[in-house]
């Protein structure tokens, strides 16, 4: 595996992680050294704060399109090599996309309608077995296919269990395939509305049915079935892309950055999505623990004030929580530690200096031990 | 123990939902909140909804496996699985075994389950109401449910779930349920939503946006605001003698961080009306001992 943070080997870094670990700084960060390196450079964010959108200098047309981020102009003054890629960004809309799709493989205005005015949907918006987040992407799935880049990096939502994104496109193809589709073409109701018995069940069917009919109401289940019917026409299509998207996650030049929070607590989260993602074929990069005080020499005053006794105190912790999570992989996995800066990344200078100082520590023989005695 | 007053008016609700944006201690602060009111007295269930348990390291307690388990005198913790409880809601209707056992492994139940919306929330709140009216078989007597509830945007789900779930299905035990939910749910003085958060910017952006959706989708207002790990605050330039050079990369470290701090919980002084609580980061590990620290902190405040 290249140590490199950025590759012309990966050309795809999709940036992964817990919630409120920095993942969506580290993803413009890493996206500003890779244009800086010279590459074409997309970065694809979910949820960036309005500062981190401030300073990239994309606003809402950033959903609907990629828009080119004022690099050079902003860099000039800091020197060294020079914003020579280009750097796009955008911004994840998993409604918008889904809305685009719908009326690009719907084959009729009337198809389309059918099923965006389907009060199942209406209703479901936000939580169809995670259809939603599988949209966003086929956003990114577009954008490889066209070529543009030399490298993307793409952020995750902000989802407690982010890995259920990653399933995403699988998770939407056994749906497909197996089951709400079918339930939803079953001639599940007679002319007269009724709920239709199947012959399969015989009297325990008939039971089973009854009870759904009567502990969900029919008009759910009416509603699902006009749903999953409207949307048949669309089945193929997006069978098709789904398998692609899921051979693009999974391919080897795809490669996951796993950000993790600081401190002891951290670590069985950092632990789970790593062996996840091995454990499903994914191509796991660096880990990278963010945030981490740095450690300070013992204390000589012997009555400090709260605030310093705190950081000597959070210092010591995420040191000892570092040296158990290196503990827990091979020394060939690359693992590095970032310092909690004063102030937080938020212009394109900051940006550009948090990326160069990632790909520094990273290519450190002993990024670990660098960073516990690097006190700024 | 006396309670703060901003404590004692969420003492008298019987559900409280505690939400904010992922990572920002909404685990913790529900573990401050349990022993702090069944310390003043209340009998609390904590109830934590995650296949990750987290809530009985908090307490110092053993994983909760699904079940009611006691944390202390008047506390009680649970890690709810959802889908486990749909099931539940199935085995109590249909009663014979045989026909429950086709339901569940009925594709339609399935997909039913899996797709349709608002009904694991409902599930958890279902359970939450039960156990309060005392419903639920061998669990103890409980006066206050504090929910440890998924981040932001599915929070505002969790509640808007039952007025959904009674627009969607309109008669059957779930519907009927989902009409005692929504009515219940409805009423602030028996169900209370606190928001978590720290004083970063992300955090209280969600939390702000949180407050909108809240207003906007159900015309609710969080009943407490509770800002989570704090730096200490800085010594005012009065005590600036006591500091040492300010190129000390401690020093400035902490100054810096907690002037970060102290801008967001202006911006959050400006634009967040209601009941407020700080708590501080402590140099004390997570764990019973953290837990107790910070409720004595909610006590002493004389809010």
């Amino acid at each position: 595996m290249s140590p490199d943070l950025i590759s012309d080997d990966h050309p795809l870094t999709i940036v992964v992680g817990s919630g409120g670990v920095g993942k969506t700084t580290l993803a413009a960060a890493v996206g500003v050294l890779s244009a800086r390196s010279g590459r074409d450079t997309l970065v694809m964010t979910f949820d960036p704060s309005l500062r981190l959108k401030d300073a990239l200098g994309v606003g809402e047309e950033a959903r609907e399109r990629e828009v080119p981020v004022a690099l050079e102009g902003a860099l000039g003054a800091i020197g060294g090599i020079g914003g020579r890629g280009r750097l796009d960004a955008s911004l994840l809309d998993a409604q918008q996309t889904f809305n685009r799709l719908i009326a690009r493989y719907a084959p009729d205005e009337a198809s389309r309608r059918r099923i965006l005015d389907n009060r199942f949907y209406r209703h479901l918006s936000g939580s169809l077995g995670g259809i939603l987040e599988y949209m966003a992407v086929e956003r990114l799935f577009e954008v490889t296919a066209n070529g543009r880049y030399g490298q993307i990096v793409l952020d995750t939502p902000p989802t407690r269990q982010a890995l259920d994104f990653l399933e995403a496109p699988a998770r939407i193809v056994g749906f497909l395939d197996s089951g709400a589709l079918k339930v939803g073409l079953k001639p599940w109701f007679d002319a007269g509305g009724r709920l239709q018995a199947t012959a399969r069940w015989g009297g325990l069917g008939r039971r089973a049915e009854r009870f759904l009919d009567e502990v969900v109401g029919l008009d759910l289940l009416r509603d699902m079935a006009e749903f999953f019917s409207a949307f048949s026409p669309l089945y193929a299509g997006f069978r098709d892309r789904a398998q692609g998207v899921e051979a693009l996650l999974r391919s080897p030049k795809t490669r996951f950055l796993l950000v993790s929070g600081p401190g002891e607590e951290r670590i069985p989260d950092t632990l789970f999505f790593a062996r996840r993602l091995q454990q499903a074929g994914y191509h796991l990069g660096p880990i990278v623990v963010n945030r981490v005080h740095p450690l300070f020499p013992a204390a000589i005053d012997s009555s400090p004030s709260d605030g310093k006794r705190l950081l000597r105190w959070l210092g010591d912790r995420d040191a000892k929580g570092l040296r158990e999570l290196a503990a827990l992989f091979s020394p060939e996995q690359p693992l590095v530690a970032l310092p909690l800066l004063p102030d937080e990344p938020t212009d394109l200078a900051a940006l550009a200096a948090l990326g160069e100082d990632l790909e520094r520590r990273l290519a450190a023989s002993d990024p670990l031990c660098r960073t516990a005695a690097d006190s700024p | 123990m006396a309670l703060s007053s901003r404590l004692a008016s969420l003492a008298q609700r019987e559900l409280l939902m505690v939400t904010g944006k992922g990572g920002v201690g909404k685990t913790a602060v529900s573990a401050v909140l349990g022993l702090a009111l069944s310390r003043a007295g209340r009998r609390v269930l904590v109830v934590e909804v995650d296949p990750r348990e987290n809530l009985h390291q908090m307490l110092g307690v053993p994983p909760s496996g699904g079940a009611v388990v006691p944390a202390g005198p008047r506390l009680w913790v649970q890690n709810l699985k959802p889908a486990e409880v749909l099931d539940e809601v199935v085995r109590e209707q249909v009663r014979i075994e045989l026909i429950v056992r086709r339901v569940l492994a009925s594709d339609v139940y399935k997909h039913f389950a899996a797709a349709a919306p608002g009904l694991k929330e409902l599930a958890i709140l279902g359970h939450a109401l039960r156990l309060l009216r005392g419903r639920e078989r061998g669990a103890p007597a409980l006066d206050l449910v504090i929910l440890d509830a998924p981040a932001t945007g599915h929070g505002v789900s969790l509640l808007a779930a039952p007025q959904l779930v009674s627009e969607v299905i309109r008669s059957g035990p779930f519907g009927r349920l989902a009409g005692e939910l929504a009515a219940w749910l409805a009423d602030p003085g028996r169900c209370g939503i606190a928001v978590v958060t720290q004083a970063e910017e992300m955090p209280v952006e969600e939390a702000l946006e949180l407050r909108a959706a809240l207003r906007e989708r159900l015309d609710r207002s969080p009943e407490l605001l509770v800002i989570n790990g704090l730096y200490p605050p800085f010594p005012a330039v009065a005590d600036a003698a006591m500091l040492p050079p300010a190129d000390d990369a401690l020093t400035s470290l902490w100054r810096r961080r907690r002037a970060l701090n102290d801008r967001e919980l202006a911006r959050l002084r400006a634009r967040w009306e209601g009941p407020a609580i700080e708590l501080p980061q402590l140099p004390i590990d997570r764990g019973p001992a953290l837990v107790a620290a910070l409720a004595d902190r909610l006590e002493a405040r004389p809010n």
